[in-house]
Formats: structure tokens, C-alpha cells, sequence
């Protein structure tokens, strides 16, 4: 008999791996082919006539790595990065502890005002804060008006700062309140109970089950801010430079696809560097 | 034998005629399609977008290549994307892009890789029209505009008559270019350095002097203009279309022709060799040569016709007109342009952007 369930649950499982497999190949399919290319066109030569000379040399990874423009402009892309996630935590976590203990129908009113600015691209949103930042702009216009000095800050690292936690924050809130909201209230509810004040309740029985989500959150919002494109783009203007715009001026104005995919692999590379550390940083006993 | 088909109909597998009537029932649209091309032929044009589009779209296909039974698709992106495209296809028997509309430098660059089709009045009559000075044998000029000297019209009293101009106290953080633009601005830089269009060398130099009055850049042409309205910058360095565009804007700018000479935009149409359609490519180029589609051309974004016959009058032929006595005109080396592109973007991007 309990050889018959066993027999029956691999069959199940057999059926659930051959319903799986196909999904699985187009992912590995529609993943790990343009990333294979990628890697391989990175170790090819750049020529202007031929766009690309078959090879396998590193000389597009020296290039990165031996010249200081390249460097400073992932030091500033790590930078912006690390900023504007640091900034999301601090205004998506009381946001979305808010949210996770409002009742509805408010909840509903206020998380649809946040998923909201998603429903617009981010490039939309870009040309929204132009229009704030800009010289002529609103902001300039009110500082003009009561303090007759002119406020710009279209194209420059703060403005992109701003653009970038914009766009990113939805997401912490909108993942800060789920995470918040799947964490029983009574558990704090026992802690005040048994004596700890409401602070000291959130800090040793909340925040230690929200972690392992709040830390999946921050990854993200990091993964974001690196690969920005059309924030640093929009709001930095020409001499501001990140990575992601960085590719795309290799690949669209200088044609060079080794280089190009060279860029893009270190970006990528270094990315996945962050977020495992950001990932270790966050105790054993707490990861997801 | 009847069993067997029973038994894989049992079993949900088809029999060797579904399989027959459902391989001729997927064929039927192939074969439907291949007998509709054979009756409308389809050319395929890679261009920019937006207005350019549309104005191709207006002037081109709806009344010279309909009524020909040529149905046009225009294959949209930016202009190293169709070069790449053609780059890439060009040892292929047949690419997938009929004409392309590229600059001058661009057209240059794949001719010298052996990618282009050559051009003659026998298999386009209208090239008899087109400015001798701007024809190449493998490109037809589409149009043309100056490179100019814009300044405010209501903050700049005195008209910059040099890029010297630009480069003194009175213009500190007030001058502007479009970053884009960068080879074209280097040209202007060149020709006040030295006179000589491909003097790099001079060039570099006078733009590291603007960059350091102030020079503000701005991603493209079209965040150029808001600036000038704004009062953040007051002279910049500019194709005549765009200022003529501008200024039937409301944004109050003008333009001035650089005594050290102008450096001339030019927009070409190219066919590929390895064209699908090339003869409906070359009709196509015919008809944008035609005075009608020229006119459409100038009217809407203020580019100067390519050919001697086109005919512009009014307020247009006013505004396009060159001023008395006219002005140098320079034709950019596309030869030199083509062979230091690539160190000319890199020295722009660490140097001019990055200080």
C-alpha cells in the first residue's frame, strides 16, 4: 500500500517536472542565450567597418578596468544606488508599516494611490520632474517669486537622486505593508503583554520576521537604482553620468557591441555582487 | 490497418490526414500572402520617426508611391540602429531595408564599406536636379541646413558673428549645445580654430576654451530650445531648420552665419545593396526629389531643398533664403569624419562632458 503512494506521488511529481519543463526551457531559452551572446560579443574585437571581429580577448575588460572615466562612473552609478536605496528604506518602511495597519477601506484607497505613479512609465515621470527641476520650471518660478534667486536642479546628481527614489519607492512600500501585514498582530500584542513597550515590541518581534522581506525589497530597489537609464538620463543630463546610459552610448553612438557588452556584463556582474552582500549582511537566522 | 487508426485516435494523436489538412490549412496564409505581394510590391524604408516620419509618410508614399501600387513600411529607430542593421546584413544576398535616410557622414561610412548601391540620373532622373556639391555616387541628398549661430533675440543686443564670440566673458555660462550633436559642433570649432573643417586638433582646443566659459549641454536637440526661452542660456551653435522651426514656435531666437563659414547638415537617402525592392527603392528616391515632396520638406521643418528645381516662394523662400553676401558654406569631410568618429565620441564623453 505505501508502496503504491510513493509510486503514485513520483508520478505526480514526474507530471508536475514535464508540465514545468517547457516554461522552464523558454525562461533558460529567453535568459541564458542573450546573456551568452552577451559574454561572447565581449570578448570580440570593435571594428569600425566590421562592427565586430570574431576573437577571444580581454582587452574590452582592460579597457574598464585600467581607465579611470570607467571607474568613476560605477563609483557614481554604486553611489546613486546605494543612496537612493538607503532613502527608499527610510521613507517605504514608516509608509508601508502605516498601510499595513490602516483599515479598509482606506488600506485599499491609499496602497492604489501608490501602485498609481507605476501605471505611468518612468520615463513620464522623468519628464515630470523636468518640469519641477527645470530653469522656467515650478520650482523656479516660486523661488524666483519670494526669494528673486533662481532654483534649478535639472542636470545635476541630486535631481537624479530624487528621480530615482520616486520611482523606486512604490515598490518598498507596496513590499514593506505585504510583508508588515502578513506578520500576526497579536505577537506584538503578547509582547506589550508580557510587559514590552510598543517600541521595543516592534524592534524584537516585528522587524525580526519582516526582515527576510524587507531585505528582498532592498535588493531590488538597489538592482533598480543601477540600472537606472532614463532618470540619470532625463534629470542628469549629458555630464552625468552611470552605467546603464554609459552602454547605451557605446552601443548607439560608437557602435562598439564588445565593449558595449562588456559594460554591461560588469554592471551586471557588480549588481549581483551587491545584492549577495547586501543578502549576507542580513543574519542567518533571518534570510528568507 | 483500421484498427491502428482507431487506436491513435483512442488516444488522441492524429491520424496522417488531420496532419496533412492541418499542414495545408497552416500554409494557407503564406500562400495567400505570397500571391497579395505579388500583386502590391512592399518597400521597406528605415527612418527616424515623428515628424520626419510623417512628413515622408505625406510627401512620399500616399501620392507617388500608392498610386504606383507600393505599399511603404517604415522601419523606425535612430540612425546607428539602421546602420548597424545594414552593417550587419551587407554579406547577406538580401538585407531587409530597401532605403534608408542617414546624414552625410553616415552615407559616407557605408559606402566605404561597399554597402551601397550607386546612384545616377539614369535610374533616378531627378538626381539631374540635386546640388552637384551635395551628391555623392552613392547617396542622394534629401535636404540640407547650415550650421548657425543662434543667440536670444531679446537678451543678446550685439549678434555673435564668430565662435570666438562664444568663447568671451560677456557669454560665460550662457552658451548651450545639444550633446548629440557633438561632431557637428566640433566642425564649427575646427573652422574657427583654422578655417579646415577636419583640423581636430584646433577644434579640441577651442571647445575645451567654451567649456570652461560655462558651456551647458543638453541631451537633444529639442531640450535645447526650452532653455533659450528660459533665459539659462542665450547663444549655442545650431542647424538653421531647427531655429526656423523654433522661431515659428514663439521662441524668441535667431539666427547668424559664422564668419569662419558654416558648417552644412546634410540628409541623404541610401539604398542597401543587398535592397530587396531595389527598384522601387530607387522610384522612391526619385519622388522625394521631386519638387512637391522638397516643398513639404522645407515648409514643415525648415530644411533647405536639395535640388535647383524645387521652387520655394513666400514667406518660406524668405526665411530659408541665404542672406547677402553669401555666407562660406562648408561641405564636412566625411572621409576624415567617418575615420575619427569613434575617437572623436570617446575624447567628447571624457573630456567636454565629464569637466
Amino acid at each position: 500500500m505505501s508502496d503504491a503512494i510513493i509510486s503514485g506521488r513520483r508520478s505526480r511529481q514526474l507530471g508536475g517536472t514535464v508540465l514545468l519543463a517547457p516554461a522552464t526551457l523558454v525562461v533558460l531559452i529567453m535568459l541564458a542565450a542573450p546573456l551568452a551572446l552577451l559574454v561572447r560579443y565581449s570578448f570580440n574585437r570593435f571594428s569600425p567597418t566590421d562592427l565586430m571581429i570574431a576573437a577571444v580577448t580581454p582587452e574590452n575588460y582592460v579597457r574598464f578596468f585600467t581607465d579611470p572615466f570607467y571607474l568613476e562612473v560605477m563609483r557614481t552609478t554604486i553611489g546613486v544606488a546605494l543612496l537612493s536605496t538607503v532613502l527608499c528604506l527610510i521613507l517605504g518602511l514608516p509608509i508601508g508599516w502605516r498601510l499595513s495597519r490602516m483599515r479598509p477601506p482606506w488600506r485599499g484607497i491609499f496602497i492604489f494611490a501608490m501602485i498609481m505613479p507605476l501605471f505611468v512609465s518612468s520615463t513620464v515621470r522623468a519628464l515630470g520632474w523636468m518640469i519641477l527641476f527645470a530653469r522656467g520650471g515650478v520650482l523656479d518660478l516660486g523661488s524666483s517669486y519670494f526669494f528673486q534667486r533662481h532654483f534649478e536642479m535639472q542636470f545635476s546628481s541630486t535631481g537624479v537622486v530624487i528621480g530615482i527614489v520616486s520611482a523606486n519607492l512604490p515598490y518598498m512600500v507596496l513590499m514593506a505593508q505585504s510583508v508588515f501585514a502578513g506578520i500576526d498582530d497579536r505577537l506584538s500584542e503578547a509582547a506589550r503583554g508580557l510587559g514590552a513597550a510598543p517600541v521595543r515590541a516592534f524592534w524584537r518581534v516585528i522587524w525580526p520576521l519582516a526582515i527576510p522581506g524587507i531585505a528582498i525589497a532592498t535588493i531590488m530597489c538597489l538592482i533598480l537604482g543601477m540600472n537606472a537609464y532614463a532618470t540619470p538620463i532625463l534629470l542628469g543630463g549629458p555630464r552625468f553620468q552611470m552605467m546603464a546610459p554609459l552602454v547605451y552610448w557605446e552601443f548607439g553612438t560608437n557602435n562598439n557591441w564588445p565593449f558595449a557588452s562588456a559594460l554591461a556584463f560588469v554592471l551586471m556582474a557588480t549588481t549581483l555582487l551587491l545584492a549577495v552582500v547586501a543578502h549576507t549582511l542580513v543574519p542567518r537566522r533571518y534570510r528568507a | 490497418m483500421e484498427d491502428i487508426g482507431k487506436r491513435s485516435r483512442g488516444r488522441g494523436l492524429p491520424s496522417r490526414r488531420t496532419v496533412l489538412a492541418g499542414s495545408a490549412a497552416l500554409a494557407m496564409p503564406a500562400i495567400w500572402t505570397s500571391g497579395a505581394r505579388a500583386q502590391s510590391s512592399t518597400l521597406v524604408v528605415s527612418t527616424w520617426g515623428g515628424n520626419f516620419g510623417r512628413l515622408l509618410t505625406e510627401n512620399v508614399d500616399v501620392p507617388f508611391m500608392k498610386p504606383l501600387g507600393i505599399e511603404v513600411v517604415q522601419d523606425i529607430g535612430g540612425e546607428e540602429a539602421r546602420v548597424a542593421k545594414i552593417q550587419a546584413q551587407r554579406m547577406l544576398p538580401q538585407g531587409n531595408i530597401d532605403v534608408a535616410c542617414v546624414t552625410g557622414g553616415v552615407a559616407q561610412r557605408l559606402a566605404d564599406l561597399g554597402a551601397l548601391e550607386p546612384l545616377n540620373a539614369a535610374t533616378v532622373p531627378n538626381l539631374a536636379h540635386a546640388l552637384p556639391n551635395l551628391l555623392t555616387p552613392t547617396a542622394a541628398p534629401q535636404f540640407y541646413s547650415p550650421q548657425v549661430l543662434i543667440y536670444s533675440s531679446e537678451r543678446v543686443k550685439e549678434p555673435p558673428t564668430s565662435f570666438a564670440d562664444l568663447l568671451e566673458p560677456a557669454y560665460k555660462n550662457k552658451v548651450g549645445l545639444t550633446d548629440g550633436n557633438f561632431p557637428f559642433n566640433m566642425m564649427a570649432a575646427a573652422l574657427y580654430a583654422s578655417g579646415n573643417i577636419t583640423d581636430v586638433a584646433g577644434a579640441k582646443e577651442a571647445m575645451i576654451r567654451l567649456n570652461k566659459n560655462g558651456l551647458k549641454l543638453y541631451p537633444s536637440v529639442d531640450a535645447t530650445a526650452p532653455p533659450f526661452k528660459s533665459g539659462e542660456i542665450d547663444a549655442g551653435i545650431m542647424f538653421l531648420a531647427r531655429v526656423i522651426s523654433w522661431q515659428d514656435s514663439g521662441i524668441p531666437v535667431k539666427a547668424a552665419f559664422p564668419k569662419e563659414g558654416a558648417a552644412l547638415y546634410v540628409s541623404s537617402l541610401v539604398v542597401p545593396k543587398n535592397a530587396p525592392n531595389k527598384q522601387a527603392a530607387l522610384k522612391y528616391i526619385n519622388a522625394m526629389l521631386e519638387p512637391s515632396a522638397q516643398q513639404g520638406f522645407a515648409a514643415k521643418l525648415g530644411y533647405i531643398p536639395a535640388t535647383d528645381n524645387a521652387g520655394l516662394s513666400g514667406t518660406l523662400a524668405q526665411q530659408l533664403a541665404l542672406p547677402v553676401p553669401a555666407p562660406k558654406l562648408v561641405v564636412p569631410d566625411y572621409a576624415a569624419m567617418a575615420a575619427g568618429s569613434a575617437d572623436l565620441a570617446d575624447w567628447w564623453k571624457k573630456t567636454i562632458q565629464r569637466s
